[in-house]
């Protein structure tokens, strides 16, 4: 079966904007958690990891002008999109079919909790009722570049950008499109930061994920894109694929609206069925970016599921969250870029703030960026509320193929 | 105390949403989670909202809930001694 | 391999879990028109029901009812649609949040606020560790759900499905999209919506569940195809390359059941359709109203039309029955930016 690739892919999140930037912040260690800056809330001492640029900057960025109805989790999808339509050169493609799929659970929800007595009351803000929606939402980011004769949006939480990959390389597979630029975009909202506060799953402190003293996950906020076709066709177009999408697996935990299982049942079965489509043995595993939101219930069940997986020679793992804050339904495709310069530039990201050993794990996560690293196969892994899990692998191509 | 219980046990009714339920349903020192009530993980959650909006009592951390929320007596003495208004 | 459709269940405006309302469609004079409720202590335990929305429990129900009927207890994915997700709870929480600040909010209406929420309670019930995923893209939520589906059957990875359309819509929420041209002031009578075009039209809610398998023997009908467009420019030539696609043609298509709803920009862009002449026409939304995923209750009319091998009054466009329909196809679009084209067709005797 012929590889499917990533031929390009464009990312903004509190490590800033780009994947040069990202990819700088990764290596050196920089944590994008902190105050909070632009959302307006009575919560302003939790920490959380906010795109370092305001809607105005934003705007200006992407020449949009104040009084285009765009909401942020728009907007920082355009920017991601922007870049990735750059870099797999998009531009130069009319014979092609392009998809787009986002993931988003937010969607419109941070101008709605906004306007939402002048919606019920006036018609002030009347342009903004319609944005409310994830569809609006990511029709907006896909009209910013133009060009999708297949659009659609899905949201499963916190693995939505995964999904819309899996389910951009099954379009790809099926013949119904060409190219896929597939992933997820999401912004801090009152709703969502007052809703994990109300599940108690918020650290007032910068996360420890798969520490043995973790208290919860830090919320960020971002969006990222990669562009999937097949080998063949990147070639044609003259475009050096970045790594191939070798595995995915979906499955779903079954087990409570919130929490994982303690033995992480449905993300075994993620990871397996992730194995399975790639091809690949557990040892040819070289890091696993882990989901490792840093709640208590999360890393435990995770952990669990690593150890069932893996038995004893466990890949290095790491959770990057430390530095971009869990950025929900974008996280599937932010992580899934971390993967790609994982791949590319030879480095293990660093799991930030690890002191202590989690006593139930036979592992520890890397605490420091580990370079000169020859990493060939990633695994990711995204799981969501409700227990939609999903994990995916990618692995390096080569060069000269 | 005997006033709190009931009004307690009107109130896990109500936000718990415990339909066709009457306070004489549950007793006083039946456990509330588990093989009792059988109330779960999210239940408690609740109860720690009802303390904080009915009562004025916060509770930092869930796993403090354990050893309150063992009965509707447990949880009243537990206001008695703590409750703001 | 086919794909059929082994069971349907819907819960909507008309009679619930009933073929009833296809046929003897309830007519309303109102714009607004919530769903008939089964009942819902004969499908869940009040003890498991006691923090589930109103969508949720509907949707548990439409999908127990279908896959018990298509003999299927544990489907191998399960696949929803739904364009607002579970709206009630999402306004319990921020209707909380806004009047009353952040503080004492209640952490059951957000957990019930996500979208995925219907798909996973549903697996959660079922114990179901499949394939799970939401669709949520506007008017054509549903269809992109079933076209997801259709392509894991198209690589064999899975063999049966629980597939959904399912929204609901709160008072609020509906004075909302009325703000912004939805709905009509006034509706006489919501089956004649169509007959007498005006500006908007009346709002309906559904939960429509179909489970889905490869065995024909006892299916209500099988899907043939299923796709989603966006923006295409030209609606009949897209429909047209969907049957080529299929290796058919107009004249294989018995009845084109389209997504009118009576109000007139809606409806323009179907009357623009080239289709052959003398085209058999069917509607379906006056009997549901218009709601994110109606086409999910548009394929279940469908279904029944094929079952019985005809097209009632009550969905007929011209008003009149006609008997031997083998075969029909779906079109709808969302505000001429998002298309969709379902296929189905008899499965024969």
């Amino acid at each position: 079966m012929e590889n499917v690739v990533i031929s390009g892919m464009g990312i903004i999140s509190a490590l800033g904007c780009g994947v040069e930037q990202t990819l700088r912040a990764l290596r050196e260690e920089r944590s994008g958690i902190g105050p909070l800056k632009y959302l307006q809330t009575e919560h302003w001492d939790i920490p959380c990891a906010e795109v370092p640029f305001s809607d105005e900057e934003l705007r200006e960025r992407l020449g949009l002008s104040a009084e285009e109805v765009v909401t942020r989790t728009a907007l920082l999808g355009m920017v991601a999109l922007q870049e990735a339509w750059q870099t797999a050169d998009l531009r130069h493609t009319p014979d092609k079919r392009l998809a787009f799929i986002n993931g988003t659970t937010v969607g419109g929800m941070e101008k709605s909790e906004q306007y939402y007595l002048d919606f019920l009351e006036n018609d002030s803000r009347n342009a903004y009722i319609a944005a409310h929606e994830c569809g609006a939402c990511t029709e907006k980011i896909a009209d910013f570049m133009g060009g999708f004769s297949y659009v659609t949006t899905l949201s499963t939480a916190c693995s939505s950008a995964a999904n819309a990959i899996i389910l951009g390389e099954n379009l790809i597979r099926a013949g119904l499109t060409d190219i896929a630029v597939v992933g997820g975009s999401e912004c801090i909202t009152k709703f969502h930061l007052n809703g994990f506060h109300t599940l108690m799953i918020l650290d007032d402190a910068p996360c420890r994920p798969f520490d043995a003293t973790r208290a919860g996950l830090n919320l960020g906020e971002g969006a990222a894109y990669v562009v999937l076709e097949k080998e063949s066709s990147a070639r044609k177009r003259g475009i050096q694929p970045l790594c191939r999408l070798a595995g995915y697996g979906n499955a779903c935990d079954a087990f409570h609206q919130t929490a994982s299982s303690e033995e992480g049942t449905g993300a075994v079965l993620a990871m397996r069925e992730a194995l399975k489509t790639s091809g690949l043995q557990p040892s040819d595993i070289d890091y696993i970016n882990a989901h490792g939101t840093g709640t208590r219930n999360n890393d435990a069940s995770e952990g669990r599921a690593i150890m069932q997986v893996f038995g004893k020679h466990t890949p290095r793992v790491s959770s990057t969250k430390a530095m971009t804050g869990h950025t929900t339904s974008a996280s599937g495709s932010v992580e899934a870029v971390i993967a790609v310069l994982a791949i590319r530039y030879g480095f293990i990201p660093a799991n930030l703030r690890f002191g202590e050993a989690m006593p139930e794990l036979s592992f520890t996560p890397v605490p420091h960026t580990l370079e000169n690293v020859k990493v060939r196969n990633v695994l990711s892994n995204s799981f969501g509320f409700g227990g939609n899990n999903s994990s995916l692998i990618f692995s390096a191509v080569d060069p000269g193929a | 105390m005997e006033e709190l219980i009931v009004k307690l046990k009107n109130e896990i009714i109500d936000v718990l949403n415990l339909e066709g339920m009457a306070p004489e349903d549950i007793a006083d020192d039946a456990p509330l989670f588990g093989e009792g009530l059988g109330l779960d993980s999210i239940d408690a959650l609740e109860l720690i909202v009802l303390m904080e909006k009915n009562y004025g009592i916060k509770l930092k951390d869930p796993n403090e809930g354990k050893a309150i929320f063992r009965s509707v007596k447990t949880m009243a003495d537990y206001i008695e001694k703590n409750r703001k208004f | 391999m086919g794909v059929y459709i082994g069971g349907v269940a819907a819960v909507s405006i008309q009679e619930p879990l009933s073929e009833e309302g296809i046929f003897r469609p309830v007519a309303y004079s109102s714009p607004q028109v919530r769903c008939i409720e089964p009942e819902f202590r004969k499908f869940l335990e009040p003890m498991v029901a006691r923090r589930m929305s109103k969508i949720v429990k509907r949707a548990i129900v439409a999908s127990s009812v279908a896959l018990e009927e298509a003999g299927i207890p544990m489907p191998d994915a399960i696949v929803s649609g739904t364009g607002l997700g579970c709206v009630e709870d999402t306004e319990k929480f921020l209707d909380a949040m806004v009047r009353n600040g952040e503080h004492c909010l209640q952490p059951t209406f957000f957990i019930q606020s996500t979208h995925n929420t219907i798909s996973s309670q549903i697996a959660i019930r079922l114990g179901c560790h499949g394939y799970n995923n939401t669709h949520v893209h506007r008017g054509i939520s549903f269809e992109s759900a079933l076209q997801e589906t259709m392509l894991l059957f198209g690589k064999g990875s899975i063999h049966s499905a629980l597939v959904g359309g399912y929204d609901e819509l709160t008072p609020p929420y509906f004075r909302l999209l009325g703000r912004i041209g939805y709905w009509r002031e006034e509706v006489k009578n919501s089956l004649h919506i169509v007959q007498e075009p005006a500006a908007g039209t009346f709002a309906g809610e559904g939960s429509v569940a179909f489970a889905l398998s490869e065995n024909a023997q006892g299916a209500w009908a099988q899907i043939e195809g299923v796709s989603i467009s966006y923006a295409c420019p030209d609606f009949t030539r897209e429909a047209g390359l969907f049957l080529h696609r299929l290796g058919l043609n107009w004249k294989d298509v018995d009845v084109v059941m389209t997504g009118k709803n009576g109000d007139l920009e809606n409806d323009r862009v179907y009357r623009n359709l080239s289709l052959p002449a003398g085209q058999t026409t069917a509607v379906y939304k006056p009997l549901c109203g218009e709601f994110f995923t109606a086409p999910a209750y548009g394929m279940y009319a469908a279904a029944v039309c094929l079952k019985q091998g005809m097209l009632p009054a009550s969905l007929a466009e011209d008003g009149k029955e006609i008997k031997g329909i083998r075969r029909i196809l779906l079109l709808n679009h969302w505000q001429e930016k998002d298309y969709s084209f379902i296929l189905l067709s008899s499965c024969g005797d």
